[in-house]
């Protein structure tokens, strides 16, 4: 297991290389310079000053040596924009934002998704059933953003009862934290949510189907037993994979969530970096989420020998 | 409206170009230039004398219309209103505040806020007088080449440092090197900068300079003299020092977190004790539309600041009674660029005469497409109402040099059934055989985009496709001349050099620069008249004399279809009836918050 663990990573990394690697290259070849972009406010001088200064003067495979290089002691470089912050620090801030907003939707739906769909799949075809799949299909074909706005109109400029827009970290206090992220949450929540009810629903209709569920009802085991130990458990392989998408896409930002509720998050940064062509700041922020997806795959992978012991890896 | 000149603004104007123009001091006294207070004539004077008077024209311009267009709530009753409280804004168009260092400042959404932290020699208020900000007094020599400044004493940092001519000294050496300031040309006339004592400088001019007190020196969008402090830049870097500068202004930056905003506090030793009324101002960068406008109904935010918010919110605005709209001309312009290269619409020589080139087909192609478009209704449809027809580069906030009859002179005119015929003599009746062309835009601009291709349907029966490009991409595209027609203009054009020479001469510095010169000789436009023209103009002290030239150049560029002018733009700034936001703030393009109060 230790071997199997050791050699993933070990593959992990390289493909985190490989899509470093693939995105610092993409990136130059992809037109819009943004030097030419910043031209009309800046001094030609100035410009030429500042390319040299990133040192995105010079070819690009020594760019690209000298970006691994620094990359090993922590250094992603810094933006071309504005007083030319370091990266590492733009991501540091927008990192804490994406998690919180991330784990509380995860959270959130896993709780709402795992419930509907486990009262879906024992009581099938009742009124709870009907109710859970409406609005599970509802969950899924409204889109993120118009979700978000009709919260914002509802909740905000309707009733006063959540903040519009805007973030505030945890050390203000946990209402005012919380306050700002119930409606994003929400809205980026819902549509996995959705797939992850119905994902449970099915799993768990395929597992009551089967011989030992039988045989443990027939010994007289609780009901609640059956459902939570023996069916859940069985059932929950399929769902922590969609859960394991679910929180790596999470993780890596939601961007039009973030949009619509001006949380400047990683999925932000990262739009912005690319419509500006900043390039230092799309390579450090592809990293990161590439890292994020990478890991949370791994990890589903050992989630899986956890729930079912029967799943070894050599 | 723009047109509706009054007669004491128009005496006035025509006082300020009326000088001898080799006069170093412009025609001015030594007292009429001295410090501490600059007249409004004699500001306008100086912008006239800099070319920048078009500023002073939107600042004129903007007096009447400041009166709050929405909202019954009576303001009056708002002056009452007390010092302290919080201010909540949002600032709108971008995701962060990337830097308030005024060295690096390059967005308009940026020195809005650091003009309330960071302090200048001069400061232009609305009505068109000069203060002195961090210089008392000033005193210029008969050359008009030596300026002595008096500072202001008793003024202290945010962080404690006196304020002292040093710092006057480190903030020029610092912004003339281009390594360290994006704005060091803008500092190029200035020979040296001395320190006299530690409460008196003299700037030593290589050429007498109008622009220096009304420009170079200002506080807000100068930015290249704007005060910076060198012992918080030596021990936070250059980095921190541009999300939390330390100034002299009246807030000073308590918190600033990329993305998350930027919270000022009052400055409690601000040399003007009556400044700042507010206590606190927190400022959340809002890139969206849908949701500034949710927060700032909401009452999440009071007041929204940076870009100009999205057209289509400013008439739900208007008409909700919690919120005043005040609108404002800008000075910019907007076009619809068409490619003189390619068929169907190719044009390879604009000197001919306007009656020849109304002879070729591809001329007649070009001028189709601009006489087919109806401003009204595209300002209506893609603007909802905020803006003015336009049809040429020199736009109404220049007020002096714009030529009021050009919406019935120029050849671009509307006039759908002539455009028609144009199109059908080049061989393409209603349209018919007419090639498929692609409109490039932002994303941004898609619905304007649309907007053109709907109008070009209806009036000329031709086929347009849109195609979104991001900023980057599409200035590329334009540069290098790589287009069917495509979507771009001007802002904060000023003087009329910054339309003509910026865009329509040969030279200018848009007009194709990275387009293969082999196979284009010039890029969207290039007319030997004007250039003679635009070269006149810009060295003509005779400042009637100039206007004709500036009016004539105009002309031809909308005559021959440079392009096809769409609309100039306004300035709006919406804020909640609970703030106070004085006339003697509204400065077109500015935040500044020290007077502003809430009830």
């Amino acid at each position: 297991m230790t071997r199997y663990i050791v050699k993933r990573t070990f593959y992990a990394l390289v493909v985190v290389w490989a899509v470093a690697t693939l995105v610092f290259f993409m990136l130059r070849a992809v037109p819009g310079d943004p030097f030419q972009a910043m031209l009309a406010d800046v001094d030609p001088e100035a410009a030429v000053a500042l390319r040299h200064k990133l040192g995105l003067d010079r070819p690009t495979y020594i760019q690209y040596l000298l970006w691994f290089g620094r990359l090993f002691q922590g250094d992603m470089g810094n933006s071309i924009y504005g007083s030319n912050q370091a990266v590492s620090q733009i991501i540091r801030e927008a990192f804490p934002r994406t998690i919180a907003l991330a784990s509380l939707a995860f959270i959130a739906s896993l709780v709402l998704a795992i419930s509907a769909g486990i009262i879906s799949a024992v009581k099938k075809h009742s009124l709870l059933d009907h109710i859970f799949t409406l609005a599970a299909f509802l969950g899924l074909s409204m889109p993120d953003f118009w979700m978000g706005i009709l919260l914002i109109i509802v909740f905000a400029v309707r009733l006063h009862w959540l903040p519009a827009i805007g973030y505030v970290p945890l050390s203000k206090g946990f209402w005012p934290w919380f306050s700002h992220l119930l409606m994003p949450a929400i809205a980026a929540g819902t549509p996995f949510s959705a797939i992850i009810a119905r994902m449970t629903r099915s799993a768990m209709l395929e597992v009551l189907k089967t011989d030992y569920i039988k045989v443990a009802r027939a010994k007289g085991l609780q009901e609640r037993t059956v459902i939570f130990v023996h069916a859940l458990k069985n059932a929950l392989i399929p769902v922590v994979t969609v859960m394991g998408i679910a929180f790596a896409l999470l993780m890596s930002g939601t961007v039009i969530v973030e949009n619509v509720f001006a949380i400047q998050g990683l999925g932000r940064v990262l739009i912005q970096g690319i419509l500006n062509r900043d390039y230092p700041v799309v390579q450090g922020a592809i990293l990161v989420v590439s890292v994020i997806f990478v890991f949370t795959n791994l990890l589903v992978d050992i989630l899986y020998t956890v729930i079912d012991p029967r799943i070894r890896y050599e | 409206m723009w047109h509706r000149f009054n007669r004491h603004a128009r005496e006035e104007l025509e006082w300020a170009y009326d000088f001898d123009p080799k006069d170093p001091l412009f025609g001015l006294s030594r007292s009429d230039l001295r410090g501490p207070k600059l007249s409004r004539r004699t500001v306008l004077r100086l912008m006239a004398a800099a070319g920048l008077l078009s500023l002073s024209d939107v600042l004129v311009a903007c007096a009447p219309a400041a009166t709050p267009q929405a909202g019954t709530a009576p303001q009056a009753a708002a002056t009452q209103a007390k010092a302290g409280g919080v201010l909540k804004c949002g600032w709108a168009g971008t995701g962060e505040i990337q830097t308030l260092d005024p060295a690096q400042i390059s967005q308009v959404l940026e020195f809005q806020i650091a003009s309330n932290v960071l302090g200048g020699l001069t400061h232009i208020n609305p009505d068109l007088t000069a203060e002195g900000d961090l210089a008392t007094d000033w005193d210029v020599s008969e050359d008009g080449l030596e300026w002595t400044f008096h500072l202001r004493q008793g003024v202290t940092f945010h962080n404690g440092d006196p304020f002292t001519a040093d710092d006057v000294i480190f903030t020029y050496n610092r912004s003339k090197d281009p390594n360290q300031s994006i704005h060091s040309r803008a500092l190029a006339n200035i020979v040296d900068v001395q320190k006299i004592d530690d409460y008196t400088v003299k700037i030593v001019l290589a050429k007498p300079q109008a622009s220096l007190l009304v420009k170079t020196l200002e506080r807000s969008s100068g930015r290249a003299m704007t005060i910076v402090n060198r012992r918080a830049l030596k021990e936070m870097g250059p980095e921190k020092y541009g999300l939390m500068p330390v100034g002299t202004g009246p807030f000073k930056v308590v918190q600033h977190q990329l993305g998350q905003g930027v919270v000022l506090e009052r400055f409690e030793n601000y040399y003007d004790p009556e400044r700042p009324k507010l206590d606190k101002v927190v400022i959340t960068p809002i890139p969206e539309p849908e949701p500034l406008a949710a927060a700032i109904e909401a009452g999440d935010i009071q007041l929204i600041g940076g870009n100009p918010p999205a057209a289509e919110l400013i008439d739900r605005f208007v008409s909700n009674p919690d919120l005043v709209v005040s609108q404002i001309t800008g000075p910019g312009f907007q076009a619809l660029w068409i490619n003189p290269w390619r068929d169907p619409y190719k044009v390879t020589d604009f000197n001919k005469p306007i009656e020849e080139l109304k002879k070729e087909k591809g001329f007649m192609v070009r001028l189709a497409i601009a006489k087919a478009i109806d401003r009204d209704d595209f300002i209506k449809r893609a603007l909802f109402g905020r803006g003015q027809p336009a049809f040429g580069a020199v736009n109404p906030a220049m007020r002096f040099y714009f030529d009021t009859s050009i919406n019935e002179t120029s050849e671009q005119r509307f006039d759908p059934e002539e455009a028609r015929r144009l199109l059908a003599e080049a061989g393409y009746p209603d349209g018919k055989g007419f090639p498929t062309l692609k409109l490039m835009v932002t994303p941004a601009g898609k619905r304007e985009g649309e907007i053109i291709v709907d109008i070009l349907k209806k009036n000329l029966g031709i086929t347009v496709e849109l195609d979104i490009k991001d900023f980057p991409v599409l200035i590329e595209h334009f540069d290098s001349m790589n287009f069917d027609l495509l979507r771009v203009g001007s802002g904060g054009d000023y003087d009329p050099d910054d339309a003509l020479v910026d865009w329509m001469e040969t030279s200018s510095k848009f007009n194709g620069p990275k387009r293969d010169k082999e196979k284009m000789p010039f890029g969207f436009f290039s007319d030997k008249e004007v250039d003679d023209l635009v070269e006149q103009e810009r060295v003509e002290v005779d400042l009637n004399r100039r206007k004709e030239l500036v009016q004539k150049a105009n002309k031809i560029t909308s005559d021959k279809v440079a392009a096809a002018f769409l609309f100039h733009p306004m300035d709006i700034l919406v804020y909640r009836k609970e703030v106070y936001y004085p006339d003697e703030s509204r400065i077109p393009g500015l935040v500044d918050l020290d007077r502003v109060t809430l009830d």
